[in-house]
């Protein structure tokens, strides 16, 4: 059984630093809400990479040196900013 | 001064933003725990919480990644969605733990300025005394393979240990972590109670010292890679009897929090 977090490949590491950012930089994460495709393309990255963040495609996010754990953190935070009221519900 | 108290505390951020995924019975039983805990830091009156955690690329994103580094600042902050948090640091014991533990042996990390961890921020949310009193975060690299093994994980809480029983401060000893979870893989949603529940059964017996023998590959198969948090505090206690104060798995996390008599 492959192990379930990996050395992130440097290969990787502009499309995990978006996600870091959208996991941690509100204002990055803003830009992207506002405008995805041109915050992703400033930031550095190409089409395959923004058609497999845009969609949180975990598989294909993986396949391209995304670490697992920026995937789940930064698609969380992007539903607590664009869907806030499926939180802190009790 | 040697330790007054030890505990081990998840940080489940659902824990803290109570999303509608979750069993709302359950979550509130687990906060009942953290008021247990928090009750037991009360009464053991410590100057000083000294916290192991593993930051979750935050602090430290792909820029440095240290194995083991100690939080030398005045103040520490940082942000998870509206809670937003500082706690004051105690430097002078911060700053013997780093100096020691160089001396020690172990080659540490430090930093004055990093934005600190929900990892470290949950489980005080919950558990920090009132009146408040410092901290001092200490990482442990969990998530950024590779990490520091379960053997080295031991050794550094057995130097902690030795570095705190010479201070003059009372230090309450938390690790923030697990128990069994998959965030961003595949497996979310099956963690392995199995494991962490025949792990709980080693800790009450007092055989925590067989955690430095186990391997990374086998924490990251159980979804137990924050478990070297655990095993750092292990090394500080000992063969004190782990006390569970509550184990209760959700549909994605294994939540256990669990004293120790020091």
């Amino acid at each position: 059984m492959a192990l379930h977090y990996t050395f992130p490949p440097a290969s990787g590491y502009p499309l995990n630093r978006c996600l870091y950012r959208l996991k941690s930089d509100d204002a990055f994460r803003d830009a992207y809400l506002q405008d995805p495709e041109a915050t992703l393309r400033e930031a550095g990255l190409d089409a395959e990479r923004i058609a497999a963040l845009r969609t949180l495609d975990r598989d294909r996010l993986l396949a391209l040196g995304a670490h697992a754990y920026l995937v789940f953190m930064a698609g969380m935070r992007l539903k607590m900013t664009t869907a806030p009221q499926t939180f802190e519900r009790f | 001064m040697p330790l007054c108290a030890a505990a081990a505390l998840p940080h489940t951020p659902q824990l803290l933003v109570r999303p509608e995924t979750e069993d709302r019975d359950m979550v509130l039983r687990v906060h009942a725990g953290y008021a247990q805990v928090n009750r037991e830091l009360e009464a053991a009156r410590p100057d000083v919480i000294c916290v192991l955690g593993g930051d979750h690329i935050e602090g430290f994103f792909l820029t440095s990644v240290p194995a083991l580094a100690v939080y030398v600042g005045s103040t520490v902050s940082g942000k998870f969605d509206r809670y937003r948090y500082t706690f004051d640091v105690h430097e002078p014991l911060a700053r013997a733990i780093l100096e020691q533990g160089i001396e020690r042996g172990f080659d540490l990390t430090y930093s004055q300025d990093l934005a600190l961890d929900y990892a470290f921020y949950v489980p005080l949310h919950f558990a920090m005394p009132e009146p408040r009193v410092p901290i001092v975060p200490l990482y442990v690299n969990v998530y950024l393979p590779p990490q520091p093994t379960p053997s080295r994980c031991y050794a550094w809480g057995q130097a902690l240990r030795a570095i705190f029983d010479a201070r003059p401060e009372r230090v309450a000893l938390l690790a923030s972590g697990g128990l069994s979870h998959f965030p961003g893989s595949l497996r979310y949603g099956s963690p392995d109670y199995e494991w962490d529940r025949q792990m709980l059964e080693r800790l009450t017996a007092g055989r925590g010292a067989e955690t430095a023998a186990l391997t990374g590959e086998e924490l990251d198969k159980a979804g137990n890679v924050e478990f070297r948090t655990w095993i750092t505090l292990l090394g500080a206690v000992g063969s004190a009897k782990a006390s569970v104060v509550c184990y209760e798995p959700s549909w994605h996390h294994g939540n256990a929090i669990v004293t120790w008599p020091v």
